[in-house]
Formats: C-alpha cells, structure tokens, sequence
C-alpha cells in the first residue's frame, strides 16, 4: 500500500513543486531556487527509490466504463522514473545560472516540474486512456517550454505542438483500433500480429507514428532544429535530448513486445529499418552542413532516433536491447554536448562557428567535457556510445537486408565524426576570435553536470556491462527468445569484430571529409562541410531542404490553407448564397408577383378563388 | 421535493424574467443585481437536483392535459447535468454583462430575453413531451431573435431575421416529423415511447430541425452571421443555450427514447462529420475573430451529434460530457473575445496584434479554453472528444474517427492562429492604453478558464453523473447493441 501511494506521490509531488514554484513571487529568485532544488532533490530520491521498489500498484475509480486511474511500476518504467529525476536534477543545477537573468524563468521550472509528473504518468499508466491523459498532457509543458524562449520562440512553440499533436492524434486512432480489436483499453493485452491481420498492421503504424514522432524521427523533425534557435538550451537538452527520446522509445519498445508481436525480417520490421536508416542518412547530412552548434546538435539527436528505430526495427534481441542502451547512452552524451553548448552560449553570447574558435585555453573543463560527449557520440571505442552502436549494428546484420542497413548506419558514422570534429575545431581551436578574449571557464553549477554526463560516458563504457545488466537486460526478462542472448556483452568491449573495425574506419573516413573540406575551404573547419553542401546532386537537395520543401509543417500548412479555401469558398460560401441570394430573392420575387395580383379588384379575387377551386376538384378527382 | 426543485428550475428564470422591469423601476443596479440572482438561483436548485438523481434515480412528473398534450417533466441525470451546464454557464454571462454591457441602451429588454432565454431552455430540458419541447424551443428561438438583433442597426435586424427564419423553419419541419409520430403512436409523451421505431421520414424531419439549431451543414450559416450580436449574446448561443438544444433533443429523442432505421445510424455521422470539417475549413480562412469562434463551435458541434449518433456508451458518455466541456471552454473564448472587442473596438485580427503584453490574464484564460476545445489534456476538451473519437473507432467507424482527429489538428491551427494574431504576433498593432476589463468580467473568464482546467483535472465528478446518463440512455438499447456487437 505505502508503495502504491509512491506511485501517485511520483506524479503529484512534482505538481506540488510546480505549484509552488509559480506562486513564488519572481522578485525572490533565491527562494524559488531553493524550492527548484529541493523539489528536484526529492524527486531525485523518489526516482531512485522507485527504481529500487520495481514492483508496485495502484488502482483508483476513475471515469467509469471500467477506466480506472491505474498506475503500474515494473523495470522499465521505474527505470525511466529514475533516469528522468537524474536529468531533471542536473538541469534544475544548470538552470540556477543560465536562466538567472531570465524574464519568464519562474514559468520555466513550473513547466520543469510539470513535465516531469506527466512523464512518470505517462510511464506508469496502466491503461490507454491514463497514458494518453499524460501523453498529451506534455504538448502543453512542450509548447509552454518553447514559446518562454526568443521573440520568435511562439512560432516553434507552435510547429511543434502541431507536429507532436499531429503525431499524438495518430496513436490515439491507433489504440482506438486496438481496442477494437482487443476489447479492452487496460494494460496488459495479448499482442496481435501485425503481419496477418490488417487492422492490427494500422493500429501498429498509427501508434509507431506517435511513438517515433515524439522521439523526433524524419519527418515529423523539423520542429527540433527550429527550437534549437528559439528555445532556451536548457529546454533542449530537457526535453528534445532526453525526455521525447526517453518516452518516444519507451513506447516504441513497448509497441514492439508488448501489444503487437514485430518478428525479424517482418514488412513492418523492414519498413521500420528503412525509416531508421533513411532518418539517419538524411539527418546526419543536414547535420554536417549546419554553422549553428544548438542546430547541428539538434539534427544530430535526428540522426541517433534513427539508430534506435534502426536497432529496435531489427526485431532481434540484440537489436532491440541495443536500441534501447542506446537511447539510455544518447540522453547521456546528447545531453552533455547540449550543456557544453549553452556553457559556451552562456559566456560568448552566440552558437555560431564562424563567430567562435580557441576557446579550448579558455574554457578548458567544457573543452573537455566536449570532446568525452562527443567521441563517445561518435560511437568511439571505450566510451559509451560505442556499445549501443555496436549492438544496433548487430542486430541490422542479423536481418535480410542487413549489408544495407549497416552501411547507412556507417554512412552515420562518418558524417557524425566529420560533423564533431567540424564543431570541435570552429569553436575550440583554430583562429581564436578577438571579441571574446576576454571568455573564461562557466561557473560550477553549469559545469558541474556537464562533468557528471562526462564521466557517465567513460563509466558506461568501460563498465559497459552495469548498464546492460542492471537496466536494459532485465527489460526483457520474461519475454521468449531473449535469454539466449542475455550474453549482450559478448559483442560490446570485444573492439576486434569486423562491425567494429569497419565502424573504426568510417570514423576515420570522417576525419579526412573533414580534413578535405577544411584543406579547399581556407582551413576554415567552419566551411569544412562546403565540399559536401556543394557536391553534385547534393546542392540541390540542400538547396530544397532549405527552402523548406521537405518541411512536413510548412508544406503540411499550405494543405490545409488551400483546403480551408476549397471548403469555404466552395461550401459554405455556396450554401450561404442559397439563403442570401437564391431563396431570398425567390420570396422577394414571388412576394412582388403576389402583392401584384393583390390589387383590391373583387372580380380578381374571385377569379383566383374559382381558379384554386378548379385546381382542387382536377386534384381530387385524379387522385379518386 | 424534487418535482418543485424541477419546477422551480424553469419557473425561476421564466418568472424572474418578468420582474426585470419592476427592478429596472427601482435602478438600474437592481435590475443588475436581481438578473444575476436568478440566473444564479437556477443554477443552484438544477444542481439541487444531482443527489437524486446520482444514484439513477429518475422521476416523472406529469399533469394531465387533453388529446396527449400532457404536461410531462423528467427528471433524470442527462435533464439535470443539461441544466446544470446550461444554467450555470448562463448565470456566469449574465454575472459578466453586468460590466459588458453597461453603457448599452435597452438593458431591461436585454436581462429579460437572458432569464427567459435560460428558463426556455430549462424547459426544453426537462419536458418529456413533445409539443412543450416544441414550444419552448420556439420561444428560444424568440429570444435569440431579439438578443441578436440588439444594436437595432438594419443589417444586424437582417442577420437576426436570419437566424429566426432558418430556426423557425427548421423547428416547423420538425414539428411535422413530431405530428408524423403522433400519427403512428397517438402520443406525445418520450416516456411512453421508448424503443419505439420511428419512421425515416419522420427521422429527416426532426433531423432538420435539430440541426437548423445547432447549425449544423447545409443550414449553420446562420450562425457566424449571429456574431454581430453582443459577444454575452453569443456566448450564450454558442455555449450555453441555443445550439445545445439540437444537440440535447438529439440526444433525448433519437437516443434516450426512439431507436432509428439503421441506415441512419450510417448517415448521420457522415452528416456531422462534414459539416465539421467544412466549418473549422471557413474557420481557417475566416479573420473576423467572433465568426472564427462560431465556425468552430459549428466545427465541435458536430463531435457531439458523431458521439450521440455512435449509439455507444463511450460514444454517448464522451458527446454527454463535451456539452459541458465545449461550454465552459467556447463561453471563455467569447468572453475573452469580447473584451478584446471592447477594448479595441476591433474584431478583424489581421489588425490586432501583442495584447498579451497588456491583457495577460484574458490572453491565458483564452489559451486554456483554447487548449480544452481543441482537446488537449489535462483540460476538460480532452475526455469528451477522446471518448467520442473512441466511440466512433468502436463502432468501426475508423475513417470518420480518424477525420475527426484531423479536424482537431485544424482546430488546433485556427485557434492558435487567432491567439497568435491577437495576443503575440506584431506588437506595432499594440495600444499600451489598453488594459484589462472590469473585474466582474475577468472574474468570469477566469471561472470558465479555470473550470475547464479543474473539469479535467477532476473529470470524474461529471463522469459520475454522465455515467448515469449513459446508462440510462442505454438501457433500452442493451440487446440492440449487444446485435451490433458493440
């Protein structure tokens, strides 16, 4: 019962906070920041000591209709739980100085708070309607998160709470037809076959749709770039680098095993393989091409969503176990190389390359933390990221089309390492920018989590088998087919297999991209990506890409605005001409033929009435 | 007990209209203060009647009359959750017109078609007959011919008569589908007629009907037009009174007591469903900021007839509770609208611009009443729209649901275009002068923006009492919906 109650506490505590951190007057910023910190602490706690319970239920009447306000705590979600409290405490730190002197930073940590109850709703929901309720319910905190950052910011707030909507919508279709299918809204339910029955292959693809859009995946993307300029970096990290991944591959994941039975080499595994391989190739090639650090890393997690579809999609055990590490790793780096960016935002004022270079003397412990985030982000053995990759890799070579799948996840490789060096070099060597000599190292607080990502990338790969073992194995306990392979590490720290070798190689193939755009472009690691944005073909879809052609938003409004104008105009308006025009007139016209015959003559009258007498009698007598 | 508490809930409002001009006599102030202690006293003994019928009570008051015209009164929860909806989202206009419409001319005639307005109304909902349905519902009818039409200017008399004749003729039409059952069943009388077929015939006539008033396609134009009305005129028509009442009879004659021709379980919810998405079409395209709100209301009106015509309970229970939620929300959304009007004396929002900076407290409540409409948790919008899309897909409807849902991304782009054509956007338009309303009038938008929220937050209050509604509605219909494999 005590651990049932936690359940709800996970969720209604962090509301409290929220509560009281927007009650809390924005002239006393120490306060609020105190009531952040504890709340975060706490949270923190009970995300830990969720994480220890695993196991707890709570079952509370609801809106009848046997729909319950069921709450389940099992690995996973506790799992998530805890992960999500981890990031909310690092970010509250990091937030006490980068968003001290902003105007709206009282709504920022309530929408903190907020977002944080309805992640652990949204995971601990036992039945559709509940994880829906808290699905959803993060559109409001995404929007509210984004519109608090530039002018421009309620533009993004709004491209991504339609995107994400648009997304949302689909799953709530698809568990619609699951329900359907399955007559039953409460978790669990036996997973259908998406391969044989074609209602459960919709209901699979719409929920995917909403799984993978919050996640981020091509093309319900664009809205992250977009946000990397408006919104506050700390809100990137928070929301697009950790929670959407962490929530978007949950669900993908609980797809996967729990309501629809995916198997390997399935049309729906091979067409999930291709939208990860295509996400990731077209991503990770936006990505290169980008002058802006929040940008680049904001297609850049694009990219990764791809390696996780591309793992999980694989439909084999260590595929899936790798998609999800991976998803554990990539919040980890992605999250560190975003706070190396707002700690280099917060003392030069700009994210743009051409503006930054040699501050590797001046802000050292962020130059450090960098490079770790980012070779690990490349996928570099020992650190983290190399683990997860490998295991992706794996599984794709498990499949049919295996050789393909690899290569576009090295394609990824190659870019990633050419696009970390490229931003490496722009901001921490080469020709170091007058205007910001005076630029000195953050202060603990912003650097103090990076440090902590920092190392979480060292200690998660050379001690890769904690992670493996202690959270992503026990996922899949249970389930048929997995404990074969509860060996993971066999294919981890093992550097010497050819995936590894030839993922090595690309690494390598990255440098000399760069290297070569750098050498043509004036040794400008700024301009090192001209080569690629300027090759044949390539030009071209750059050129499209940015003019917003493949843009599912801006192309997706001008459907519905020539839709808006087709109904209006060729609906409403029409019907609203039969009142005006048509029917109006035709009174107005009989009206006056009427009044005309109505002319006080009595013979007139009479001639009418023996006229309608007449027109009865012939009316009678042809009906008798 | 609960006979005069039903009594008094009609006869307060219709009554209490009355004496509007004695009070008028005494001041002004009076006239004020007496118009919302009625609309507030309706509200209360509707709610008075809820632990009666919570625990699925229902009662049926009836006084003989000659040739079937009975006078019948029903009390069960889908009459009193009507109410309550209706009268309290009522009484709180009537609070907000105290400061809105102050300076206006003809204030007594304004108070007085209000109450009879709400009293109409609480006819219409409890009566179980079909003639006083009829006759109550003309009188709305009257109603929102003279409140629409209260600036007196000839084109807003036009638009007025407008809206009277297609109601009218929708209502005369109906009563030709009413006389079309009397001949085949030789009452009047709902109760007595429960899970009687109704001829098809007789099923378009009142369809006509319901839909003139609930403005729905081919006869909804009526209503964006309605908006030359004071905006409390047209929160009242948008949210609390008149549109509910196509929505109400639908969900009381073809639901609660006549089962329809199967081919009209088909047709109508492809009826609504265009009618839905041409209107939040015109919404798209639309910049006169109150004929927006009225296409959507035309645009979420249809969600209610999809969910009732499901014939499901999830369908039912979603459709029962989105008459709350849409009221409460699009109430606020007009309200916001009219002191936005008031203030800047425009409606057009290609001309406005920025408010948020000085009207911060109308710009939120807007975007909350925004968000439940559209159906976004945790507001109330949420529930009642989930549960009718769900009941759409239960009754194998996938394509209708899944436009459904699309018609909530366009919901979702045209209020949000208006909020950020209105409240952000080009803060050049703005005018620093300009500040909040008087306090009454935020207080009631607060009150609905807040009730939105705090409706979703603790939907299970409503849901105990939609709940009871839904089963009472489908009692008759277990074995038809255990044939349909519902």
């Amino acid at each position: 019962m005590a651990n049932s109650t936690t359940l709800l506490i996970s969720i209604l505590l962090p509301v409290a906070f929220a509560v009281i951190v927007f009650l809390t007057p924005s002239k006393l910023r120490l306060l609020r920041d105190a009531f952040s910190f504890i709340g975060a602490s706490i949270v923190l706690c009970l995300g830990f000591y969720l994480f220890g319970v695993k196991n707890a239920e709570l079952n509370i009447p609801w809106l009848g209709m046997d729909i319950n306000f069921d709450l389940r705590l099992y690995h996973f979600n506790s799992l998530i739980i805890m992960a999500v409290s981890v990031f909310l405490f690092l970010i509250t730190i990091y937030s006490f100085v980068k968003m001290k002197e902003h105007s709206r930073a009282r709504e920022y940590y309530t929408y903190l708070f907020l977002t944080t109850a309805f992640v652990n709703g949204a995971v601990l929901a036992n039945n559709f309607v509940l994880m829906v309720f808290f699905w959803e319910s993060l559109l409001v905190t995404l929007y509210g998160l984004i519109v608090i950052g530039n002018k421009e910011a309620y533009k993004t707030a709004l491209k991504s709470f339609i995107l994400v909507g648009l997304c949302d919508f689909c799953m709530i279709l698809g568990i619609g037809i699951l329900w359907y299918l399955t007559g039953s809204l409460n978790l669990p339910i036996s997973p259908l076959e998406p391969d044989t029955n074609g209602l459960a292959a919709l209901s699979c693809v719409l929920m995917l749709i909403g799984a993978l859009g919050k996640a981020g995946v091509m093309p319900f993307h664009t809205w992250i770039p977009d946000a990397a300029i408006d919104a506050p970096v700390t809100v990137m990290v928070f929301i697009t680098a950790v929670l959407d991944k962490i929530l978007g591959i949950y669900l993908f994941v609980r797809i996967s095993l729990d309501f629809f039975v995916i198997t390997m080499n399935s049309p729906l595994s091979m067409f999930l393989m291709i939208l990860g391989a295509l996400t990731i190739v077209f991503a990770i090639f936006m990505t290169f091409v980008q002058n802006n650090f929040k940008k680049m890393l904001a297609y850049q997690g694009v990219s990764e969503v791809g390696y996780m579809i591309l793992g999980i999609g694989s439909a084999t055990p260590i595929g899936i176990a790798g998609g999800v590490l991976y998803m554990l790793n990539q919040t980890i780096f992605k999250s560190g190389l975003f706070l190396s960016a707002g700690s280099i935002e917060h003392r030069t004022g700009t994210m743009d390359f051409d503006k930054l270079g040699g501050l590797r003397n001046k802000m050292p412990l962020t130059m450090i933390c960098f490079v770790i985030c980012a070779v690990a982000c490349c996928g570099l053995w020992p650190f983290n990221g190399f683990v997860s990759e490998e295991m992706v890799l794996h599984g794709a070579m498990e499949t049919s089309g295996g050789i393909i799948f690899m290569i576009a996840g090295w394609v990824g490789v190659i870019f990633m390492g050419a696009s970390m060096i490229k931003a490496g070099n722009s901001i921490f060597w080469g020709k170091e920018n007058k205007e910001l000599s005076k630029v000195k190292e953050s202060e603990l607080l912003i650097t103090l989590p990076i440090v902590v990502l920092a190392l979480l990338c060292i200690v998660f790969g050379i001690y890769n088998y904690f992670p493996i073992v202690t959270f992503v194995e026990p996922i899949f306990f249970g389930y048929a087919g997995f404990f074969e392979h509860s060996g993971f590490t066999a294919h981890t720290l093992n550097f010497f297999n050819p995936v590894a070798i030839t993922s090595f190689i690309c690494l390598l193939l990255g440098v000399v991209v760069y290297r070569y755009g750098w050498a043509k472009n004036n040794k400008s690691a700024a301009l090192s990506s001209e080569a690629v944005r300027n090759f044949p073909v390539l030009k071209n879809i750059y050129n499209l890409a940015e003019a917003k052609i493949f843009d599912i938003y801006d192309q997706g409004l001008k459907f519905l605005k020539a839709l808006g104008y087709i109904l209006y105009y060729g609906v409403d308006r029409v019907v609203d001409f039969m009142y005006e025009k048509i029917i109006a007139g035709t009174v107005r016209v009989v009206g006056a033929i009427l009044r005309f015959a109505h002319n006080g003559y009595y013979a007139n009258y009479l001639a009418w009435c023996i006229g309608g007498l007449i027109i009865i009698v012939a009316i009678i007598s042809l009906l008798s | 007990m609960n006979e005069s508490f039903a009594s008094l809930v009609i006869l307060v409002p219709i009554i209490g209209a009355f004496t509007i001009p004695l009070f008028a006599k005494i001041s002004p102030r009076m006239r004020v203060l007496a118009a919302t202690i009625i609309a507030f006293a309706t509200s209360l003994l509707a709610m008075a009647l809820i632990p009666f019928v919570i625990g699925g009570n229902e009662f049926i008051l009836r006084k003989p009359l000659i040739l079937g015209f009975d006078f019948v009164l029903i009390i069960d929860a889908l009459s009193v959750f009507m109410s309550i909806a209706a009268s309290f989202i009522g009484a709180l206009i009537v609070l907000y017109s105290a400061g809105y419409i102050s300076h206006e001319e003809n204030q007594t005639e304004y108070y007085f078609m209000v109450l009879l307005f709400i009293g109409s109304m609480m006819g219409l909902v409890y009566s179980a007959n079909l003639i006083f349905m009829y006759i109550f519902w003309e009188i709305t009818a009257i109603c929102s011919w003279r409140l629409i039409g209260f600036y007196r200017l000839k084109e807003f008399v036009v638009k007025a008569n407008k809206a009277f004749l297609i109601t009218f003729l929708g209502a005369v039409v109906m009563l030709l589908g009413f006389i079309l059952i009397y001949s085949q069943t030789n009452s009047f009388d709902l109760t007595e007629m429960r899970g009687v077929m109704v001829p098809g015939m007789a099923v378009l006539l009142i369809l006509i009907g319901m839909f003139s008033k609930s403005a729905t396609l081919p006869l909804h134009t009526w209503l964006p037009d309605a908006g030359i009305a004071p905006s409390t005129v047209t929160s009242l028509l948008h949210a609390a009174v008149l549109v509910k009442i196509g929505v109400y009879a639908y969900a009381r004659i073809f639901c609660w007591t006549f089962q329809l021709p199967d081919m009209w379980y088909q047709v109508i919810p492809v009826i609504v469903i265009i009618s839905s998405l041409v209107a939040a079409g015109a919404a798209l395209v639309e910049t006169d900021l109150k004929r927006i709100l009225a296409y959507s209301t035309v645009s979420q009106i249809g969600y209610i007839f999809l969910g009732l015509s499901t014939m499901n309970p999830i369908g039912i229970a979603g459709a029962i509770l989105f008459l709350l939620m849409h009221g409460l929300a699009k109430g606020g959304l007009f309200l916001c609208a009219g002191i936005v009007e008031h203030n800047t004396h425009k409606r057009d929002i290609r001309e406005l611009g920025g408010l948020i900076k000085t009207m911060p407290i109308t710009a939120i409540c807007f975007l909350i009443c925004a968000l439940s409409v559209i159906g976004i948790p945790p507001f109330g919008g949420f529930f009642s729209k989930f549960m009718v899309i769900m009941g759409a897909v239960k009754a194998g409807q996938f394509w209708i649901a899944g436009l459904g849902l699309f018609i909530a991304v366009l919901t979702a782009v045209y209020l949000f275009r208006v909020f950020n054509m209105v409240f952000l956007g080009d803060y050049s338009k703005l005018d620093i002068t300009i500040k909040e309303k008087t306090k009454s009038m935020l207080f009631v938008v607060i009150v609905l923006a807040g009730c939105s929220l705090l409706a979703g937050i603790f939907v299970s209050y409503p849901m105990k009492l939609v709940n009871v509604a839904t089963s009472e509605i489908t009692s008759w219909l277990t074995p038809w919906l255990t044939a349909q494999h519902y």
